[in-house]
């Protein structure tokens, strides 16, 4: 799995997100963007991850452009190969821990699938509250419960915007764990955006942004 | 209260939401419009009792009128009473004119008139011959002075644009409906400066104890009374649709302040009292009760129009013969619709506005908290509709006030109110229990439509409720019509036995009774094939003030050919107990009316005597509200020798053929004015009649369903912005917009069956309700259950279809987000 972005740029409005931005993540690597807010992070991951297009230049997912597919075949590819987790984890309340982890698989229309998610929450630890509604459960753990839902259909990219950015330092490390274990033993490419140097310390390459630019890429 | 922030915090909110805005808006305009029409039409339907046939001949003060007709010689004998006063002869029929068709036909004095100037030689030379028309009947048919029409030649023809009647003198009347020497009424009018007391008293002295005095007008007084009941049970009906439309305010308010809890919150933070936050609230109600109102008024002026027609006609085929007058609406009706729709809108914001007053000003909560408040509630909610559910059962036992159900209209309400209360409990069981069924017959979409339905347990509540209501009403209607059209086809056949029915020909409403010539009852029966012949004679009467039907027949041929069905006793014993005696039937809804059992002595005005007759018997009738007396056609002509025959049944011969006997009988009869109809033809017509009768009930229906409809894209809608940020991260999930849409019509189809269920247990409540209570107090018949469960199966499926089409408009808003920006709203 390869991901590369090449010469993007995107405009809200007025405001220019990015501006030319070329980058590219390996399937097993962690990929980690620093910056400060409003420098476009987010931008660019919703880009990776196919949920939007750029006005210039091009996204390739090995080596497709994102423009050129269909809104049918954009969902087909975040149900098979993307796994998103998000700052503020984004978990349903109206489902329990156990059929949140599972929903990827429900909405891609699998059957079977409990064993699956039972795995994977295994995996980060929780299969003692598949039971529980998210809202009996703390911060790092609810994270926890996301990323095992990021990671239940085995995607080749997982994105993560400000994983830890809601969480206190040992449950933020403990996500990076795992977010690095999903490149390392999953073999996925996996692009964080973050504000804490702790957090980037775990990932294998830091991309550095300002103003909608890459400014350093390390190691370059 | 301070109108800078309306604007801001009810107004704003209101114009960002239009479309949310408007359907609220539009349900208060058709609840208020049917209240408006319903109104109008019923006034206008009930006729006008100041025709113009009254203002041309003037004011009169008291009218005497007798059962079975006035004797003309008491005009002799009254103005022998030296008063000043005058007595004016009456008479009102019917005739059917060759290229004319049925006409009005009046007998007075007709060369006594004031305001009728004849002019043309040929008139007051000929009073035998001589006729006056109204206009609208010379302009239909052209005729001028002069012209001829039947044996009368046209003296005079007087303004009158919307009826059409004949004037003739009363001899040319009498002559002309074979009824000499009788009158249908007196008219006496007094001279200024006579003492109106005096003169009763001397004509009450002087006149049969059978005559009635009456004072001018009370016809008129009478007529409303009789429609008393009826216009009120259309009236209730027609608030169903403002009772639906309550559910969706309350759902509105209710979204608004689950909405801006936080904003309610930093509002009293920064010093706003609890009263302030109330008023918000109940103005944001206000202004939807007054713009809806509003608007509806003039909806419901534009929808008199048609509903006139309708209720006109259950008017003409149930009570008395009226013609609709003219709709306006009046100030009492725009401020009745005006005040019921503000009203209503204020009541069902009271709960969320004083939910709104409770914020705190710390909270800062979210939806969740609230709903969470909302699911701990259910117990008591279902509580409270136990509480309600016995408190309507105990209404349904109390009786009539006034001859109206009042108990069982309040036993109604309460069983809503009780199914209002048992939604909740019934979304958790129901969403509960499906649980592994939804999930493996629709996948995720299924389970998080479900999910999200019990999350928002207080909004699906209000709109299972709100979509309950109006499928109970649909339903309990339903039933209750089915059940009585089913009744009336059973009683139909044990009623007409007869091959042929004889009556003369033209028009006629309830209480109108048509002579016959009394030489054809002879002519028929010897006509070939012919069996037997029951002779009937028909006459209004009164009793104990209330107009009801005198009928008079054979009953040895009832007996020997009729299956009359009877509430009690023996059916042979009963007829033949009848036969020349002083023994009268009479139909359930007399019997309930008047309080009369078997075996009472009911007396009765007849002619210029008190008659006194036993009850034998009572018997299921369903053709009209006024009520029956039945007389063995002996006993009739004892007290009335010169009642003529009304209507004849016709026996025929076993194998004769219908048709070639009711075409000799046409030959025979060749020069007499006689309609004759077959059987199955009659049977036929009756069951038009009641269907048209009923299809107002059924148009009330569909106007609640329709709000209750919009109540759930309105809720569905209110669903769907509420949870963007969840619709948005279910596309990252990997779920496809056609997947969203799935989704939320699923919703929709899940709001459709829960309503279902309720409205479907409601409607079966409240059809007991309108059989046993409703219809019972106010008409006095008794409605075998019948449900006509095909149709009901039909009815709600086609609710449930609606629901869910409802839920499209939502569904593809929802399908149409983007995503990322549903998600970056925290
Ligand atoms: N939907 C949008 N409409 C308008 N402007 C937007 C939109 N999304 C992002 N922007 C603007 O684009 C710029 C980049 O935003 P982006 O969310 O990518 O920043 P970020 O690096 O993720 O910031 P943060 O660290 O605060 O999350 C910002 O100036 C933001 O205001
Ligand atoms: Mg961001």
């Amino acid at each position: 799995m390869k991901v590369e972005l090449r010469n993007v740029s995107k405009k809200y409005e007025t405001v220019e997100a990015l501006r030319g931005v070329s980058l590219a993540c390996e399937g097993g690597t962690v990929t980690a963007l620093l910056g400060r807010s409003g420098c476009g992070k987010t931008t660019l991951l919703n880009l990776a991850g196919a949920m939007d297009v750029p006005d210039s230049g091009e996204v390739l997912i090995d080596g497709e452009s994102t423009a050129s597919l269909t809104e049918m075949q954009l969902t087909v590819l975040r149900r098979k190969r993307i796994g998103f987790v998000f700052q503020f984890f984004q978990l349903l309340p109206t489902l329990t821990v156990l059929e949140n982890v599972e929903l990827p698989l429900l909405l891609a229309g699998g059957r079977g699938t409990e064993g699956r998610a039972r795995e994977r929450l295994a995996w980060v630890g929780l299969d003692e509250k598949a039971r529980a509604m998210p809202h009996q459960l703390s911060g790092g753990q609810m994270q926890r419960v996301a990323i095992a839902r990021a990671l239940v259909h085995a995607p080749d990219l997982v994105i993560a915007d400000e994983p830890t950015g809601n969480l206190d330092t040992a449950s933020g490390e403990r996500i990076m764990e795992l977010l690095a274990d999903s490149a390392r033993k999953f073999g996925a490419a996996v692009l964080i955006a973050t504000h804490s140097a702790e957090a980037a310390a775990v990932a294998d390459v830091r991309v550095r942004m300002r103003d909608g630019r890459i400014e350093a890429v390390d190691p370059s | 209260m301070n109108g800078k922030l309306l604007s801001s915090f009810i107004l704003r909110p209101l114009r960002a939401d239009p479309a949310r805005t408007a359907l609220t808006a539009l349900a208060v305009a058709l609840g208020v419009g049917v209240v408006v029409a319903i109104d109008l039409a019923g006034a206008a339907a009930a006729g006008s009792f100041q025709s113009s046939l009254e203002t041309l001949l003037g004011r009169t003060d008291f009218e005497i009128t007798a059962n079975g007709g006035v004797n003309e010689v008491w005009i002799g004998r009254l103005a022998a009473l030296d008063r000043n006063a005058r007595y004016a002869p009456f008479i009102e029929s019917r005739i059917v004119i060759d290229g004319v068709g049925t006409v009005a036909l009046y007998g007075v004095d007709l060369f006594a008139q004031e305001k009728v100037s004849f002019q043309g030689p040929a008139a007051p030379s000929d009073p035998d011959h001589a006729a006056v028309v109204s206009s609208a009947l010379a302009a239909r048919v052209g005729l001028a002075e002069g012209s001829r029409i039947a044996a009368f030649q046209v003296a005079a023809v007087v303004p009158a644009k919307d009826v059409e009647f004949l004037l003739l003198d009363i001899a040319a009347a009498q002559k002309a409906l074979g009824t000499y020497g009788r009158l249908d009424r007196i008219d006496v009018t007094l001279s200024p400066g006579e003492n109106a007391e005096h003169v009763e008293r001397e004509m009450r002295a002087l006149l049969p104890p059978s005559y009635t005095i009456a004072k001018s007008g009370t016809r008129g007084e009478e007529t409303r009374k009789m429609l008393r009941a009826f216009r009120w049970n259309l009236r209730v009906l027609s608030f169903i649709s403002l009772v639906v439309g309550a559910f969706l305010i309350y759902n509105t308010i209710s979204v608004s302040v689950v909405r801006r809890r936080p904003e309610i919150g930093v509002l009293r933070a920064l010093g706003a009292g609890r009263q302030l936050v109330l008023w918000l609230f109940l103005s944001e109600a206000l202004m939807f009760g007054l713009v809806g109102s509003i608007a509806g008024l003039g909806l419901g002026r534009v929808l008199a129009e048609g509903v006139t027609g309708l209720i006109a006609l259950s008017v003409n085929a149930l009570y008395t013969s009226s013609r609709p007058a003219a709709i306006g609406l009046s100030w009492e009706t725009a401020a009745m619709g005006l005040i019921a729709g503000t009203f209503v809108s204020l009541l069902s914001a009271l709960a969320p506005a004083r939910e709104a007053m409770r914020v705190e000003p710390v909270e800062a909560m979210g939806r969740g908290a609230h709903e969470h408040a909302a699911r701990i509630r259910w117990r008591r909610d279902l509580a409270w509709g136990g509480v309600l559910a016995a408190a309507a059962v105990s209404c349904s036992f109390a009786g009539p006030v006034d001859g109206k159900p009042f108990f069982g209209y309040l036993a109604a309400l309460l069983s809503i109110g009780a199914a209002a209360m048992c939604a909740p409990a019934l979304v958790l069981a129901v969403t509960g229990l499906s649980r592994a069924a939804v999930r493996r017959c629709f996948g995720a979409e299924g389970m998080l439509a479900s999910r999200s339905l019990a999350a928002s347990l207080s909004r699906t509540s209000v709109v299972v409720g709100a979509l309950a209501t109006g499928i109970a009403m649909m339903a309990s209607v339903g039933i209750m019509v089915g059940s009585f059209r089913e009744t009336v086809l059973v009683w139909l056949d044990s009623q007409l036995r007869a091959d042929l029915y004889i009556r003369p020909l033209g028009r006629s409403g309830a209480g109108q009774f048509p002579p016959l010539a009394p030489a054809l009852p002879g002519l028929v029966a010897e006509v070939n094939g012919v069996e037997a012949v029951d002779v009937f004679h028909g006459l209004e009467i009164r009793y104990r003030g209330e107009r009801a039907t005198l009928g008079a027949g054979e009953t040895e041929i009832v007996r020997r050919f009729g299956r009359l069905r009877f509430l009690d006793g023996d059916r042979d014993a009963i007829l033949r107990s009848l036969q020349g005696a002083d023994r009268a039937l009479v139909s359930e809804p007399f019997s309930n009316k008047h309080h009369v059992r078997v075996g009472d002595a009911i007396t009765i005005p007849l002619g210029d005597r008190e008659a006194s007759f036993t009850v034998a018997g009572i018997y299921y009738e369903y053709s009209s509200e006024r009520g029956f007396v039945i007389l063995d056609r002996a006993t009739l002509l004892k007290y009335l020798p010169d009642q003529p025959p009304t209507n004849l049944a016709v026996y025929l011969r076993p194998g004769a053929d219908p048709a070639t006997v009711s075409a000799a009988i046409q030959t025979r009869a060749a020069d007499q004015m006689i309609a004759i109809a077959r059987n199955a033809s009659l049977r036929r017509d009756a069951v038009v009649i009641f269907d048209r009768t009923f299809a107002i009930t059924y148009a009330l229906e569909a106007v609640a369903i329709l709000i209750a409809i919009l109540g759930a894209a309105n809720s569905l809608l209110a669903l769907v912005l509420d949870r963007r940020r969840e619709l948005g991260l279910l596309r990252f999930l990997g779920a496809s917009p056609r997947q969203i849409m799935r989704m939320i019509v699923l919703e929709a189809g899940f709001l459709g069956v829960l309503a279902n269920l309720l409205g479907a247990a409601l409607g079966f409540a409240l059809s007991f309700l309108l059989i046993y209570v409703v219809n019972k107090q106010s008409f006095g018949w008794t409605i075998q259950f019948h449900p006509p469960l095909g149709l009901l199966a039909a009815a709600l499926t086609l609710v449930f279809c609606a629901t869910v089409a409802a839920g499209v408009y939502p569904a593809r808003a929802a399908s149409r987000l983007r995503p990322i920006e549903a998600i970056r709203e925290e």
